[in-house]
Parts: structure tokens; sequence; C-alpha cells
């Protein structure tokens, strides 16, 4: 049979399993086995069989396209994308908003690292979730009598949730449009707001919930505008008509504004030269089409390319946890863990990540450098606030937030496969981390690195899959030798920094420093958390004697994954099969060449000259020797207890308070934004009561006041004059009464009387023109 | 004598009249029927409205067989013509096209589930049914009608009844919500009335071709249209369909100056324009609709919002712009902007209510903004050359929020009035928990209100969306304003949730009788969820039936704009 | 012409009923008793009677071929049985009033005023 149709029925079948068992546990979860148990196994088996499927499609893949060796520079004879619509949402003319697909190499990786990665986590769920079976007592969840709330299980609610998460995720990632991705993008988005709420009985879970709901459609507010931006111009969402009127062939694929953008810029002389050819539009399309190219020389139509690119890089920023919508993600950590491991770690808040990865061909140079720079502020922002954070999850969290402000600091850069290949090694540590504090959070029964401790003799196997983890992250490894997963890919982006500073004298520097930093930070707290948890002595001793390793259903997702986390950067042995090599093959046309800005001056040099020998090797010590430091720092304060980390806090006391309360983020959103919208609502409220209500009530009042005037007009005055004419002839009446005397013979009298005088009368006025004869 | 559509003249010509008219000839047998139990009686009046139902569906199932809806025709279908008012030339001129079919179904399918909701009313039932059957009457008629002194006529009946079932059936502040309504609505309709008479006396039916003529049912053949031509004096007509035509002639009747110096097609536009948008209603003539929803009862808050906002849009859409194109072009600016200051302000005015109706009845005029932004953002100007296909997406967008609006805003009303039934209020910061008590109304609660906020999947997400994107072609900063209502929708819609429905324990008086929804209940819930998932995930269902007259529309817009308005200045002179 | 002179023509009938007529009224006018006020009836009735007759007999008339002949005749005997009729009415409620009250004084006759 044929790939090409075969590789998208595999990933639209492994897309729609999820879908199905959501479908089916909707229905039937409560009724399958007892509290739903069987839920659970529906949800696994359909996440498990979609990763085969998944890995299927891989093998499929790579049979067909075998990956070359690392092409270097442009590579004319690219792997086309497989694209293709399944039905429209609506077809207007020429425009058409469909569902439908667009799978190259990373479309797969994605497939097969979500799926890997969910599927663990659903296993790992199985054990994590089991409190749920049962009645459970939420003593985070006071009654206004001040009793812990007690409540049914909703195990299969969870799985439920976990389903329609995996569908929505993996149809973001299959997307053949920006619509559809803006589709998925909000259903990720309402699934990560059910489960970070899934203990809805909890005040914090359902703010925290509605906090990410809501700052993440901020984002995609900013989404939506450069949805629009595109839509207009363009006149299509599908990335491959957009990637193609973006960098056409006939350029070798260099960013060009495109035409629809042009014409959009000069609107008015558009319109001018249409009604000069006033009926005959062909020849006016001429004309325009000759003044095209003078125009693009002009520049006109770039700013509208820069507002799609900032624009689609907003709804980025708000999924990815990003600087300045960075503040949810912290408390997303409401959710239950596995949730935190999946939807908040390694999967939907690496979606942004993904989507500039994704539409990396739209982004201008001045864009790309707005989301460096935005990447090396949260890094940095991040990693300072996890140096002070004791929560476990929230260290976890700011851990995150920093190492995804890293990977949108590598595309920002230049590195699209630095971004990217970090953002695989990532998802497999950083889960692996997540499910790890689960591990250890479902042994105490607390969050608090403070009361835990002294755990490793507890918990071997989760201290031991921790550690890999933290090694992971940090970026443990022998130079030019071997190295951990995140070894490879810091490695990468340190060396595209390094690239970047040797293009941009001056401030190319910053993010070099920036990264440096960052590396640094991150050893040293991931290894904080790694002491204060596991080393040392407990310091809890109720918490400590209550503590057990996890069952394997847990522990072993745990292994798993940290196998992926050790080798995901590797390839497969003797061949050349590997992560790197996919990525290099998915790399979009025309985006690996150096590139010069045109509103700034900045070069984004083409990602292969980071790979120099000299440059990468340097990075590769300079990376080794910052986490070497953040690691030896860590140990001294932490593990062999040589200083003591309280001194340093009351010496730099201002600093310390600043970054506990996260450098004050949420007080200042909610002053400038949140209080503002209430207050508005509350005056728009008081408008309608007070202004438009009165208004229309007292137009109502003066048509009743002017009744009452025109009631009284007529009781004074009409009233008046009927009365008076009544009471005339009444008068009248009365005073002819004397002449009803009942005397005959003066009746007679009055008769003749009248008759003569008629008779007279007539005699002296009669003419026959007065009867008109 | 009827008239029959001279292509298709086997058409069943009663079916319309037997669907406007089934619902007021069930009131009449209840008129008679006094002896009958309350039960028995409103099981009749649902009768009638599933039958009026099982007729609309029979009129809209595609085919080309007499009495079906024939897709992808743009003209109107299933006509029927019977002279009625000779003097004046007003006929019974009925037809159906593709943007009032969806909104007939839409009516008599909430009219079913309206009914349905009307089991708890105890309260004089037999006058309550037939009522509200003969409001149905008038709203069919609305959304059937070709006439313009028909619809008039069916504008006001379908008021009288609206008024006394809020009026009597209603809430605390019934008497003042009730007279709110019918004086808004009535300042409206004289509005309307003045236009309807100004374009009447103004048009001519003389100065139409013979085809036009044909086109648009006032004659049958070639020799009433020479007999009209050739007639001695001006030939009046309240014909929808050949008004749209002379108002979009480039010498239309309806240019001459009036007022100040501005075109009668303008004062008309601007008359009628009031009379729909109170309806819609827009901001600042929207105070009645709060107070309406929060007095009325369940039902007729289904009915009010489901199916009564949707005239406004209707209107606007039906008769506004095809008969004064000129206005609409030059007024575009305030259609979309009022539309947009509806979107903002009702949704800051949502996020300020303690009321749960009111919130809802907010949430509706915030909504209903993005009708009148889809509808407004004319596009299709020189600069975009003459593509008209940037405004069908606006315009398709808006009918598609209308429905969408129908069926969310329907069923959040119906979800409030469940709560309403059991706790007697509804204030939304004496709530919490419900999702506990009652999973069922929980999980269809979040559909709903999911659906209402735009959820991509469920029907609010297509209209809106396709709303925006018309939007920014004929304007870049209302679209954006418009873009940035879907934040503050998610902030109130999502308060709300967590308010009402999560929390550890119920707040609120009355706990004990919060028992889980009924089966009577989950029936009229479940249609209202199944179609907001229908119409999120596959929207051709609705636009296979708009699209073409929508683009009809949208075409005769577009050559307008071309041919009439843009026409150079000589070809003018040599007319 | 002097009527004195003239041959008996329409006018003389008109001059005797009118003076027929006077007479009756005079009568009716100023006598009290009721017998005497039907008199004065009776002779309006006949100064109207001949006019009538006058009017409508065909020698007198000046357009003779229009006419059937006797209307005026016609009238006149209806005239004179209404007269009958009402002479016998009205005697019989004189002659009542004067056996209750004993008198036939018309002015005494104001029971009935109103």
């Amino acid at each position: 049979m044929n790939p090409n149709s075969i590789i998208p029925t595999l990933l639209a079948t492994a897309w729609l399993l999820p879908l199905a068992s959501f479908v089916f546990i909707v229905f039937f979860g409560p009724r399958m086995g007892r509290h739903g148990q069987r839920a659970a196994t529906v949800a696994t088996a359909a996440i498990i069989a979609a990763c085969l499927l998944s890995f299927t499609a891989l093998g499929l893949w790579l049979f067909q396209h075998p990956l070359g060796h690392a092409a270097h520079g442009d590579h004319a004879a690219a792997v086309a994308p497989l694209a293709g619509d399944w039905y429209a949402l609506g077809s207007f003319g020429a425009l058409t908003i469909s569902v439908g697909y667009y799978i190259d190499a990373l479309t797969i990786a994605m497939f097969c690292m979500v799926t890997l990665v969910a599927s663990c986590i659903h296993v790992y769920s199985n054990g994590y979730m089991h409190g749920e079976l049962h009645d459970v007592i939420d003593a985070l969840a006071p009654l206004s009598n001040g009793e812990p709330m007690r409540r049914h299980g909703r195990f299969c609610r969870f799985f439920q949730c976990l389903s329609l998460f995996c569908f929505s995720m993996l149809g973001l990632v299959i997307a053949g449009n920006v619509a559809m991705v803006f589709v998925f993008w909000e259903l990720v988005g309402i699934c990560s707001y059910l489960l970070i709420g899934f203990w809805r009985e909890r005040k914090s879970a359902s703010n925290a919930a509605n906090k990410a709901f809501i700052t993440n459609r901020v984002g995609d507010f900013g989404m939506i505008i450069g949805l629009m931006a595109l839509w207009a111009s363009l006149g299509t969402f599908s990335f491959s008509e957009i990637f193609s009127q973006v960098r056409p062939a006939a350029t070798e694929h260099r960013l060009q504004v495109p035409d629809g953008m042009i014409k959009l810029a000069k609107q008015g002389e558009v319109a001018e030269i249409v009604k000069r050819h006033s009926g005959d539009l062909d020849a006016a399309q001429k004309e325009i089409a000759a003044q095209l190219p003078d125009w693009r020389a002009q520049g006109y139509g770039y700013g509208l390319l820069m507002l799609a690119g900032l624009g689609i890089f907003c709804g980025c920023i708000g999924k990815s946890a990003q600087f300045p919508l960075h503040v949810w993600l912290p408390d997303a950590m409401e959710g239950p863990t596995p949730v935190s491991a999946l939807i908040h770690a390694a999967t939907m808040v690496a979606a942004g990540v993904y989507l500039v990865g994704r539409f990396y061909p739209v982004f201008t140079p001045e864009v790309l450098l707005v989301i460096a720079t935005v990447g090396a502020i949260t890094l940095f922002m991040a990693a300072t606030i996890a140096l002070t954070a004791t929560d476990i999850k929230r260290v976890l969290a700011y851990s995150t937030v920093s190492q995804l402000g890293f990977m949108m600091l590598a595309l920002g850069i230049g590195g699209w496969i630095a971004g990217l290949f970090h953002l695989f090694t990532h998802a497999f540590f950083k889960s692996l981390l997540f499910l790890c504090s689960g591990s250890v959070i479902h042994a105490c029964g607390t969050n608090e690195m403070p009361q835990m401790g002294g755990l490793k003799r507890r918990m071997p196997i989760t201290a031991l899959t921790m550690l890999i983890g933290c090694l992971a992250i940090a970026g443990a490894g022998i130079p030019t030798v071997v190295g951990l997963s995140g070894f490879h890919s810091k490695d990468y982006i340190v060396a595209q920094d390094l690239s970047f500073w040797s293009h941009n004298p001056g401030f190319g520097g910053i993010f070099f420093f920036v990264a440096l930093i960052g590396a640094a930070m991150t050893a040293f707290y991931m290894f904080r958390l790694w002491y204060m948890t596991f080393a040392g002595n407990p310091r809890d001793g109720y918490v400590h004697h209550h503590a057990h390793e996890s069952p394997p259903s847990m522990t072993v997702p745990l292994l798993i994954l940290s196998l992926m986390a050790i080798v995901a950067a590797w390839n497969i042995p003797f061949t050349s099969i590997g992560l790197d090599g996919l990525l290099h093959q998915a790399q979009p046309l025309g985006t690996a060449q150096t590139v010069t800005g045109q509103l700034v001056n900045v070069t984004m040099p083409a990602e292969h000259l980071a790979h120099a020998h000299e440059n990468s090797l340097k990075a590769e010590w300079m990376a080794f020797a910052v986490a070497l430091t953040g690691f030896i720092l860590s140990t001294l304060f932490y593990g062999a207890r040589k200083w003591n980390p309280d001194e340093v806090r009351r010496a730099f006391s201002p600093i310390y308070k600043f970054l506990l309360h996260k450098w004050w983020f949420d007080e200042l959103y909610r002053k400038v934004f949140v209080q503002p919208a209430l207050r508005v609502s509350d005056w728009v409220a008081a408008i309608d009561k007070k202004g438009l209500d009165v208004i229309a009530d007292g137009l109502a009042r003066l048509v009743e006041w002017t009744s009452r005037i025109d009631d009284w007009i007529d009781r004074v005055f009409v009233d008046d004059i009927i009365n008076r004419l009544a009471r005339w002839t009444y008068s009248l009446g009365i005073s002819l009464r004397v002449l009803q005397t009942g005397n005959i013979r003066q009746y007679v009298i009055w008769i003749t009387v009248g008759t003569v005088a008629l008779f007279v009368l007539m005699s002296m006025y009669w003419d026959y023109a007065i009867a008109g004869i | 004598m009827p008239l029959f559509d001279s292509s298709n003249s086997q058409m069943l010509t009663w079916l319309l009249s037997l669907i406007i008219f089934l619902p007021s000839f069930g009131a009449l047998v209840l008129c008679l029927a006094y002896r009958a139990s309350d039960q028995s009686v409103r099981r009749f009046a649902l009768l009638t409205t599933v039958a009026v139902l099982a007729l609309t569906i029979w009129l809209a199932w595609p085919g080309t067989t007499p009495g079906h809806f024939t897709l992808g025709k743009p003209g109107m279908q299933n006509m029927v013509s019977h002279s009625w008012i000779p003097g004046f030339n007003i006929y019974y001129l009925l037809g159906v096209d593709g943007i009032s079919m969806p909104l007939v179904l839409l009516t008599s399918f909430l009219s079913v589930l309206a009914m349905w909701a009307s089991w708890p009313i105890v309260k004089h039932v037999r006058a309550y049914c037939i009522l509200f059957l003969l409001l149905e009457t008038g709203m069919l008629g609305v959304f059937l009608s070709l006439d313009f002194f028909l619809f008039y006529v069916f504008w006001e009946v379908m008021l009288l009844p609206m008024y006394f079932l809020i009026g009597v059936w209603g809430g605390p502040r019934r008497e003042y919500a009730a007279i709110k309504f019918f004086l808004f609505t009535l300042v409206g309709s004289v509005l309307m009335l003045v236009a309807i008479l100004m374009l009447y006396f103004s048009s001519d039916l003389r100065i139409l071709s013979p085809s036009q003529l044909q086109a648009s049912h006032v004659i049958v053949d070639q020799s009433d249209a020479a007999r009209l031509i050739s007639a001695g004096t001006q030939q009046h007509t309240f014909n929808i369909l050949a008004l749209s035509e002379m108002g979009q002639m480039s010498d239309s009747p309806f240019a001459k100056t009036m007022i100040w110096g501005q075109k009668l097609s303008l004062w008309a536009f601007l008359l009628l324009f009031i009379g729909f948008v109170i309806k819609l209603p827009s901001v600042p003539v929207h105070t009645w609709l709060p107070d309406a929803h929060v007095e009325a009862p369940t039902p007729i808050s289904m009915i009010l919002a489901g199916v009564l906002l949707k005239m406004g849009g209707y209107g606007v859409i039906r008769i506004c712009y095809p008969i004064c194109p000129d206005a609409g072009y030059s007024l575009a600016w305030l259609v979309c902007g009022l539309g947009t200051v509806s979107m903002v302000y009702g949704a800051f005015a949502a996020l300020a209510q303690k009321d749960f109706k009111r919130l809802v009845a907010y949430s509706s005029v915030s909504h209903m903004g993005y009708v009148l932004l889809g509808i407004g953002a004319w596009s299709a100007t020189a600069g975009l050359q003459y593509n008209s296909d940037y405004w069908s997406v606006g315009m398709n967008g808006a009918m598609f929020q209308m429905i969408a609006h129908g069926i969310s805003s329907a069923g959040m009303f119906f979800l409030v009035g469940v709560i309403y039934d059991r706790v007697h209020h509804r204030n939304l910061d004496q709530f919490g928990g419900l999702f506990a008590r009652m999973p069922t109304y929980g999980g269809i609660s979040m559909v709903i209100f999911f659906a209402a906020l735009g959820l991509p999947g469920l029907c609010g997400f297509i209209g809106e969306f396709f709303v925006v994107l018309g939007a920014w072609s004929y304007s870049k900063a209302l679209a954006i304003i418009a873009a940035s209502v879907v934040i503050l929708t998610a902030g109130y819609i999502l308060w709300t949730i967590q308010r009402v429905y999560l929390g550890p324990e119920y707040k609120g008086p009355h706990p004990e009788a919060l028992v889980p929804m009924t089966r009577r209940e989950i029936g009229i819930a479940a249609p209202l969820v199944a179609f907001a998932i229908l119409f999120g995930v596959y929207p051709s269902v609705l636009f296979d039936y708009m699209k073409p007259s929508v683009q009809n529309t949208v075409n005769q817009m577009t050559t307008w704009t071309s041919d009439v308005k843009d026409a150079p200045a000589v070809t003018q002179e040599a007319k | 012409m002097n009527p004195l002179v003239a041959p008996i023509g329409l006018s003389h009938y008109l001059v005797v009923g009118s003076i027929l007529f006077v007479c009756g009224v005079l009568c009716m006018a100023t006598k009290r008793n009721v017998l005497g006020v039907l008199m004065g009836i009776e002779l309006v009735l006949n100064g109207a009677n001949l006019n009538f007759i006058a009017f409508g007999s065909p020698m007198l008339r000046a357009d003779q071929s229009n006419s059937i002949g006797l209307d005026g005749q016609m009238i006149a005997l209806f005239v004179i049985v209404l007269a009958a009729a009402e002479a016998a009415v009205a005697l019989a409620i004189a002659l009542n009033y004067y056996h209750t009250h004993a008198t036939v004084d018309v002015d005494q006759a104001n029971e009935l005023k109103g």
C-alpha cells in the first residue's frame, strides 16, 4: 500500500482512539467495574494502542524517507510533508477552513513522544489515583461547619479527562492548518482547566483552573489577531499554502512579504486602480500585479507579516507560560500530579514551542528577536523563583517555565533544531521528575520539601529515577564523549547562543550569558530539590515513618521514563537514526539560512554554523562548567551542609522576599488587570441600572406626566366648555318653561300668531330660488 | 389566485400556511376545550408544537420533490402568493430560503422544548398554552412572510402574547418588565412602520423589468407585466423582494433626497435598523432584555432568547441591507460599532451580575453583538477588489451565531430554570457544590456553558470565530476589540461555573430540594447538548442551508458596490 | 280684479274657507266651554275641507289633464270621517269629565299640566 495514505490513516486512528475512549467513558464510565475502575483500563489501552500506531507510522516514515546525513544549509530535495483535508468546517468562495492534516517528521516525532509519555502517565495514574476508587475525605475543602468534606471517588472521570486531553493534544499536533491548531489549542486549554480543577471542591483548585484558562485566553486573543492578519491577507490557514506564499520556491524559499499582505497594506491605491479600471477587474489586477515588486521593495506589508507572527507568538506565550503570561503554570500545580506531568510539563505547555517551530517559516527576524527576548526573560525569571520555592511541585513548575524559556530563546536566535530538540528531551525528563515528585507526595502526603528529607532509604527506586531526572535536566555528561539527553539538547542551545553572539557582537552576549546563568541555576535548584527530599536526615518523623515505596504501576513508568531521559538524544546504536536526524529532516524549507532583519539590525545565524567544531566544543565545555558549578554550590548548601542557606537568605533578605513572592506578578496583575476589569464591569452595570434604565424609566415617567397634564387640561378646559354648554341649555329650558302653561287657548293663540308670522315672513322673503326651483 | 413558481409548479402551496397557522388552530381548539384538565391541555399544546416541528422538518428535508427544501438554491422556495388587500397591493406572500429556513427550524424546535419545559407552570394553564401557541404563529409568520405589511402584522401578533406571558406568569416585578418589553418593542415597530410606509409610497413597480417582477413574485406571466409597466399611475408595493430589487437599482426610487439633505434610503434604513436593533438587542436599547428575562418564566425566557432576539438579526439581513444598500454602505461603521460595543458592554455587565438569570441575559447582549458585527462588516470594496468572500464569511458567521446562540442561550436559561424550580433563588453567591449534588445537571451545564464561552467543538465557537475573521477585512480595530471579548467571556462564564457548580457545598436555602434532574428535564436538555456538539463539530449541516442565500445577498451587495456605488460619474451622466 | 264682481272661481272658495278657518280659530281661542272649543275645531276642519274640495275640483283647476279628478274630495272625506271620530272621542271625554268634575270648563282641566 501507499505509505502516503497509510501514515495519515495510522496517525488519525491514533488521534481518534482517545476520543473514542472519552466518549465511551462519558456514557459508561460509572458502570464500568467498581467505581468505574475499568475506565482506566479502557483509557490506558486506547493510548497505548495510539502509541503503537504512532511508532508504526514512524517506522513507515523512516522506511520511506531514510534520514540522510544531517543536511547542512538549505536542502533542495527536502522531504515534502503529507498534507490534506478531511472535511471543511466552512467554505466560502475561495476561502476554506477545514479539518486536515500536515504530517512531516516533526509531527510524527511529536506523536511518538506524546503518546509514549501519555502511556506512561496513564499507567502511573492507575496507581496514583487509586484513592479515587472509594469515598474521599478532602481536608482541603472544608465545609462551613469546619468539617472536611466527604464525596464519592471520581476515578473514571479522571481518565475521561485524560483521554479527552490526549485527543486534543494529538489533534493539535496533526492539525493541517492554523485554525485547526487554534481549535485544539482551546480544547487542550479546557482539558487543562478541567484537570487542574479536578478537585473542584477546593477553592484553590478552581481558582487555579480559572486563572489558567483566562490567562491562556489572553494569549489566544493575540493569536486570533495573528490568525485574522493571515486570513485577511493570504486567504488561507493551511500550513502548506501559507508557507508556499511566504517562502515561494521562486525565491529559494527566502522569506518575502506575500502579495496579499502588500495589497492589504496598499489598500487605498488598490482601490484607486480598481476604480480607474471601472468594471474591468482583470486589467486592474494586471496593473496591481505590475506594481507589486515596487511596493514590496518599499517595505509595504512587512508590518502585517510581523503582526501575524507576533500574534501567533502571543498564543504561544500563553500556552507555554512565557513571560508575561507565565503566572498560571505554577498555580496549575493544584491539579493531580500525573496531570502536572502530562499537561503542564511534557505536552501541552510544549505546544507553544511546537507551534513556534511549526510556524517558523513565517517569522521575520524581528519577531524572532522578540521570541528570543521573551524566552530569555522567562528563563531567567523562572529560574530565580525556583531557587526559593519550597513546594516540590512548584519548584518543578518554575523549572518547566524556565526550560520553556530556553526553548523559546533557542528558537528565537535561529536554533530551530536546538529548540525543538530540547522540547523532546525536556518532555521525557520533566515528566519523569513530576512523576517522581508525585510518588514522593503519594508517600508523604505533603508537597512541602522542608517536611521531607532522608527519603532515599524508604523509596530507593523513586530516589534513583529522580536523580536521573535531575542529572538529565542539569545537563550531565562528559563533554565530547557522551551525556544524558539534557546534556545534548542544552549543548545545542548554548552553541547556538555562542554563534548568535559572534554574529551580533554586543547585545548578542546577553542571550548567551542569560542561558549560561539559567543553566547554572537549573543545576542548583534541581539538586537542592533532590537533596532536600531524599538526602540527609528526616525532618518530620511522622512523614518519614509513613513513607513507603510506590506500587509497581507507578515505579515501572518511572523506570521507562528515566531510560528515555538518558537515551532520548542518542541515535539508535550503529545507525544514524535518532531524534537529531529526524529534526534535521523536519526543518522547514528555507529556515536553515542566515537572515538579517529589515527594521532591526539583527542577524540570525544559520544553525549549521553553530555546529562548527570549535564553536560547539567551546559551548560544550562552558555548559558543562556552569552545570557543574550549580551542582557543587547546591551540594555545599544542601548536600554536604557546609554552608547554611539561611545565612544567605538573611544577607539578601530583600531579594529573597522578592523571589519568594514570585516577583510580585500575581499582586501586580490583580492590581492592574483583574481589579480594574471588575471595577469597569461594576461601572457598566451601574450605567445600565442608573443610566440607561433611568433614561428609559424617565421617558416612561415623562409620558406619564404628559398624560397627567393632558388629563388636567381635559378636566379644566375641555370638560368645562361642555358642562357650561349643558348648563346653558338647561337654563334656557327653565326659562322657556313659563310658556308651557297648559292653557289651550293660549296655545291656540300662539299657533295663530306663529302661522301668521310665518305667512308674513314668507310673503316678504319667499323666493323660488330658495327652494331651488 | 395562488401564484406558483413557474419552474416548480407542483409545489405544495399549503405547507407554509399550515406551518404558520397550525399553532393558532391548536390555540382555537384549546379556547373551546374549557373542560379539559390542565395536564391534557399541556399535552395537546405540546403535541401541536411537535406537529409543527414535524412539518418544518418535512419542509427543510433536502430534496427536489414538492415541499422539500432544495439545497444550493439561493432564491426563495415554496412561495405562496394570494392577493389580500388589492387596493393597496398587499399580498399574502410567503416563502422560505436559506436565511429563514434555519431560523424557522430553530423556532419550531425551541417551541417544542419550551412547551415541554412549561410543565411546572400551574397558573391558568389553558390561557398560557393558548398564548404560547399564538406566539409561535407570530414567530413563524415573521420568518416566513415576504410582504412587508404581512411581516409587520406578524411582528405585532407576536408582541402581544409575549406581553401577557411575561406580565401574567412572570416573577415579582413582572408588570414592570412586561410593560418595558412591550414599550421598547412597540417604539421599534412604530419606527419600522414609518419606514415601511416611506418605502411603500416611493416604490414604483413600473421601473422593474418583467423578469425582475417575475422573480419577486409580483406577477405570474408577461401579460401582467405589460399591464403593470404601462399603468398610468405609480404602482406601490409592499413586496420585500421587489423593494430589494428597486433599492439596488442604479436609479433607485429610494435615492431621492429627504430631510437634512440625506437620502430617503438612509432614513428608512435608520428607522428599520432602530426597530431591529431594539429587538436584537444592542446597546444602548438593550435594557428591556435583562428585566424581561429575569421576570419571564423559564420557557418564555428560552423563547425570548432563542427566537425573538433573532428577529432583529433576521430583519437587518433580510430587509435593511437588500432594500437600502446605500445606507448600509455608509452606515456600516454604525452597525459594526454598535455590535462591538454591545459585545464588550454586555460582557462587562455580565461580569458584575449577582443574579444568575441576569448574567445569562447580559451574555445574550454580548453574543448578539457578534451578529451585528458579522452582518455589517462591508468589506467587499474596491480596496479588496470587490472580493466578497470575507464579507460572506462574516455574514455566514453571523447567521450561524444566531442559531448557535439560540441553542446555547435557550439551554442556559433552561438550566437556570431547573435550579430555580428547586431552590427558588438565583443569587450567584448562594450556590456552590451543585456538581456533586446533581452530577448530570453539572455535566450538561458544562457543555452548554462552554458552548456559550465559544469553546471549539461546540456551536458557539464557529459563529464567533467566523464573524471575527470576517470583520478584520472591514476594520482592524473593531476586529481586535471583538477578539478581546473572548477573555471577558471566559472570565464571566468560568467565574459563574466556579460559583455555582464547584466548591464543597451548597450555600443557599432549601438544600433538601436539590434532587437530580428528572427525565423530562434531561429530555429537554439533551437535544440542546446534542445540537451544540453537532453544530460545533460539523457546521456544514447549517452552512449547507444558509450559504447559498447568504452568499447571494452578499453578491448582490457587492455587485451594487461595484456597479452602482463606485460607477464612474460619466456613466451616470450618460444615463 | 274685484272679487265681488268676478265669476265664481277658486279664490272665492278660498276666501270662504279662510273665513271659516278664522272663525274656528277664534272660537277655539275664546271659548272656555269644551263644547265650544270642539265646535271651533269643526269649523277649522271644515274651512280646510273647503280648500281641499276647491283645489280638487276639476272645474277649478288650470291643469285638468294631469288630475285624476277626485283627490281633493277623497281627502275631504277622510277629514270628515276623522272629524266625526274625533268628535265622538272628544265628546266622550267631555262627558266623563263632566261626570267627575261637574264642569266642562277647559281652564279647570289642568290636572295633567306638567
